[in-house]
């Protein structure tokens, strides 16, 4: 440090110096981490490890895709009681969203709001899907999607008992490997 | 006031009756050094990444329960974050990296435990650095280069980096006033 530096000031320094030696290097953020926006990053669910979901879905004979479900209007007030984080993967490395998830109606109904970030847009009729999956596998079906742009917020429902499920992946309508998953 | 201006005390007060835009800034004061955390506990990345999720949505239940008047927001982040990683360790038990029973000539948990809340007190405080300041402390203390290796590396001049790490101790010193006394 420099010798123009007051003697009480250079041992102040030397003290950070110190510091920062003891405490090594803070670690990066993976991108499941990078930010929650605002929502409480609340899990609902266990998260399975990616590389065996990818594993698992990938050997996943899919054969049955439905129409989402999409709720009305909730109002601006409306706050969600979790918020699950999705990571991309793969081609879709880049993207990642966040599953608001609402409070149950009577029916069992759980509204949700998906936001997704930097997914590619997917040429016109081809659409991405939301599914909910057991054991690596997709199981039930939440909504179909498109995206336009850097952001798109969908709004999708899931009429399912959610603790039976490990988490929710994003899939190209049609495929089975994992875009983004929890 | 915007988020950034207010102190963490400030933020977990906001986050207490539900602001999430608190929430936000508070999580990307504290992200890192919540993870680094879990790491030193646990010694496994996804559990950690696990755990650090668990503990943020621990502050967001419990931040009503603050009370500014019992001591500054850092160390009720620190103790909330530590009980929630703790509190997951116990339902997952599975080997820690830590072997805390086992006799051994490395500190003990008062030792560790200090030495943890300064990591997370010294990542904390790197947060708070200039974005143009932080990767000159990050690769002189952590990427094993010299100050002209950085300046080359950054393709910034060599007194350029001198003053920006001269600066970034200064703040560091400065956020870490307690630590360094």
């Amino acid at each position: 440090m420099g010798a123009d530096l007051a003697p009480d000031e250079r041992e102040r320094l030397r003290r950070v110096h110190e510091l920062l030696l003891a405490a090594g290097r803070p670690p990066e953020l993976p991108p499941a981490l990078q930010l929650v926006h605002a929502e409480e990053p609340v899990r609902l669910l266990p998260r399975r490890r990616r590389a065996a979901l990818l594993a698992l879905a990938a050997a996943l004979a899919l054969a049955v895709f439905g129409a989402g479900y999409i709720v009305g209007d909730r109002g601006e007030k409306a706050q969600p009681g979790r918020v699950v984080a999705m990571a991309g993967l793969g081609d879709a490395a880049g993207a990642r969203a966040s599953l608001a998830i609402f409070d149950a109606d009577d029916a069992g109904n759980w509204p949700m709001e998906l936001t997704i970030r930097d997914l590619q847009p997917l040429p016109a009729g081809q659409t991405y899907e939301l599914w909910l999956v057991r054991d690596g596998k997709l199981v039930q079906q939440c909504g179909v999607f498109a995206v336009k742009g850097d952001k798109t917020v969908v709004p999708l429902n899931a009429p399912f008992k959610l603790k039976e499920y490990d988490g929710w992946i994003v899939v190209r309508r049609g495929e089975t490997e994992p875009l983004l998953t929890t | 006031m915007h988020e950034v201006a207010l102190t963490d005390g400030e933020l977990i007060e906001r986050i207490g009756v539900g602001d999430r835009d608190a929430f936000d800034e508070l999580y990307r004061r504290y992200a890192r050094a919540v993870l680094g955390l879990a790491l030193r506990r646990l010694g496994d990345r996804g559990r950690a990444e696990d755990a650090t999720q668990d503990a943020f949505a621990s502050i967001w239940r419990s931040a009503q329960r603050y009370d500014p008047a019992r001591g500054t927001g850092a160390p009720w982040l620190y103790s909330v974050a530590r009980n929630a990683i703790v509190d997951g360790l116990r339902q997952t038990p599975e080997p820690a990296a830590e072997a805390f029973e086992t006799p051994s000539e490395e500190a003990g948990p008062p030792e560790r435990a200090e030495a943890s809340w300064i990591a997370w007190r010294v990542h904390r405080a790197l947060e708070t650095l200039p974005s143009h300041e932080r990767p000159v402390i990050e690769l002189a203390y952590w990427g094993g280069l010299s100050q002209s290796e950085i300046a080359e590396f950054l393709h910034i001049p060599l007194g350029t980096v001198k003053t920006r790490t001269r600066s970034a101790l200064a703040r560091l010193a400065e956020a870490l006033e307690e630590e360094i006394r």
